[in-house]
């Protein structure tokens, strides 16, 4: 049960990540998307850009910041599941040239409103 | 915002200087790298250096931190280099201003932001100086090392708030007074005495000549006559360190890292007594990044090898070039690196596997072939390089039992006194030549100006030379153990009675 409701926590966040980055003027591709090596949080597009984005989403400071949860095996997870997407969706992907990843970091309140949210783009 | 910071670096017994780099960036993803050759000790740095700022009531900057050690190619070991790359972090995101004047920072730190003992601190001075730098920022338990080197304001820090304050100028932490060495020197109490070994006179004797030149010792005798005990109570008759010795010994103590916190120079001869399932590297020093051996641990002192002919004949034929040069090169992928290794050699052994060969009471129990195998340890180039061999025989039994007092030799200091006083005449002998300390370290080059000997004493060499059979090696090593025993009865001349009994130590019974 308790699970689920990570789960679902989880999703509230993409969620709020998605709203922030249609706001700064990103186009959704895909969200949550899923394959045999794992999931990407949401695939959007950034100009001429195609952004794949990991959200991390956590509730009081107790355990650190979402920051710190993103480390290079974190990164090089995404940067499979990117590589494979690019692999198999050949046809979404034709007219792109560039690819980055970028991070939405959120970190909430213990009553569920926004404390920050933060984006960086590029990592490497 | 990017800092640089000035710190050491050292392969073996050679320092650099490494600039360490930090950037905090105020943008890109947070994270905190280290690059430039560190080793694992280097890279948990990043660990240590967040926990520590953080506890020192400080914000640690959520940015991309970048850390570079230069120059790249130089390999990077152990923990000093938490200090620097705190205080360039904290200087970066402007909580501090560094020093106008370059200044070294050197020192590990703890997870609560003070400062733990390090090993080098003695080596970053000498560097200090040589390259002009006025201050140095230093571990407070290391400090000590430092504060002899003159010249050098060594600053003790306690912990990171400590430093921070200091730098802001709100609390100015004090440089220590630089030490005066002679005065460090001088208070020195044996632990072991001479006159609790019974019996035993003439070994007594040779311990004497040896520890007065610095001369190498082998004793050879059944088990229980002593030989240990003799050996141990060495130690106590050795003469004092001079201040140069002392430096020289210091430096290789601070690498690697057996001076106790708080302590400054070493003042007693090294005294190490290696076990004899010791490696070879062990022994003679080396590693990927080259660390001393046990032979350079013992510099300007003595290396006790108890039971000798047990030890790795590797590790024994591998003495022969240190035994004769003072040092020993060690080559390895990384580069070579040199290590002074002028020490004496005390050596003992008993005389078979069973160790009753020769024993008037008691019947040896070995076949021929054991014995052989036994004694074909004891090499002939390493015996050579020896000077005074001695058997030490059993001890009577009745000498056991003669009333204590009356049994009682003298004293180590009586001893002790002795030998300073030969020591000083051949320090006063050798004060032009700066490496040269006793009578076993002279060349053979130096015998002829050093070493003078009378008419007897050159006809009496001349004939023993040619009846023994003896190496041209063996020769000028008698000279110089003669020149040891003239010193000791403070005749500037070699006399035939100063040769004759070289001599009696040279022989042994067995050619």
């Amino acid at each position: 049960m308790a699970k689920y409701k990570n789960y679902l926590k989880g999703k509230g966040g993409e969620e709020m990540a998605k709203e922030f980055l249609m706001k700064k003027g990103f186009e959704l591709v895909e969200m949550n998307y899923e394959n045999v090596i794992g999931e990407i949080d949401l695939i959007m597009i950034d100009k001429d850009w195609l952004v794949f984005v990991e959200v991390k989403l956590k509730v009081g400071d107790k355990f650190g910041t979402p920051e710190e949860m993103i480390n290079k095996r974190k990164l090089s997870q995404v940067r499979r599941i990117a590589e494979s997407y690019l692999v198999l969706e050949k046809k979404k992907v034709k007219q792109f040239k560039k690819y980055r990843i970028d991070a939405v970091c959120i970190m909430l309140n213990e009553d569920d409103t926004i404390k920050t949210i933060n984006y960086y783009d590029n990592l490497y | 915002m990017l800092t640089k910071i000035l710190s050491m670096a050292n392969i073996g017994l050679k320092t650099e200087n490494v600039e360490v780099e930090v950037n905090v960036a105020d943008k890109g993803f947070p994270g905190f790298g280290i690059v430039g050759l560190s080793g694992k000790a280097v890279e948990e740095t990043k660990e240590r250096v967040k926990t520590a700022i953080i506890n020192s009531d400080i914000e640690f900057p959520t940015a991309k931190i970048t850390v570079n050690l230069a120059p790249a190619d130089v390999v990077k070991e152990g923990s000093a280099y938490d200090l620097p790359v705190a205080m360039g972090i904290i200087a970066a995101i402007g909580e501090v201003n560094l020093p106008k004047d370059k200044a070294y920072f050197y020192g590990e730190l703890s997870l609560d932001g003070s400062l733990r003992h390090t090993k080098g601190v003695f080596l970053l001075a000498l560097l200090a100086k040589e390259e002009g730098v006025k201050n140095i920022f230093v571990p407070r338990m290391s400090a000590n090392e430092g504060s002899v080197i003159e010249g050098v304001n060594v600053y003790p820090v306690d912990n990171l708030t400590n430093l921070i304050r200091h730098l802001r100028g709100e609390k100015l932490i004090e440089a220590l007074k630089s030490v005066n060495v002679e005065e460090i020197l001088s208070d020195i109490t044996p632990e072991f005495d001479f006159s609790e070994v019974l019996g035993q006179n003439q070994a007594k004797r040779a311990l004497e000549i040896a520890a007065a030149g610095g001369h190498n010792i082998f004793m050879m005798g059944p088990p229980g006559s002593g030989k240990t005990m003799l050996a141990r109570a060495m130690a106590g008759i050795l003469p004092n360190l001079t201040e140069k010795e002392s430096l020289e010994v210091t430096k290789i103590y601070s690498l690697t890292g057996n001076i106790p916190p708080g302590g400054s120079l070493v003042r007693q001869r090294p005294f190490r007594s290696p076990h004899h399932t010791t490696s070879q590297i062990g022994l003679i020093g080396g590693g990927s990044n080259p660390h001393p051996g046990e032979i350079s641990l013992a510099h300007r002192g003595v290396l006790f090898l108890d039971e000798f002919p047990e030890f790795g004949r590797d590790s024994l034929e591998a003495l022969r070039q240190p035994l004769e040069d003072g040092y020993v090169c060690v080559s390895r992928a990384a580069g070579s690196v040199t290590f002074p290794a002028q020490f004496m050699l005390v050596a003992a052994a008993n005389p078979c596997p069973c160790g009753h060969l020769g024993d008037p009471k008691k019947e040896c129990r070995c076949t021929g072939r054991q014995v052989l195998n036994y004694q074909k340890k004891l090499s002939g180039p390493i015996m050579d390089r020896i000077d005074l061999h001695l058997i030490v025989p059993a001890v009577d039994v009745n000498n056991l039992m003669i009333d204590k007092e009356k049994a009682c030799g003298e004293k180590s200091m009586e001893i002790k006194k002795r030998i300073n006083e030969a020591r000083k005449i051949q320090s006063e002998r050798f004060k032009k030549l700066g490496h040269i300390h006793s009578n076993s370290d002279m060349k053979n080059s130096h015998l002829k100006e050093f070493a003078k000997l009378s008419y007897e004493a050159n006809l009496l060499l001349k004939q023993a030379v040619n009846k023994f059979a003896l190496s041209a090696r063996s020769y000028f090593r008698l000279i110089k153990v003669s020149r040891t025993i003239a010193d000791l009865e403070k005749s500037e001349i070699i006399k035939e009675i100063h040769v004759a009994e070289a001599l009696q130590y040279r022989v042994r019974n067995d050619n």
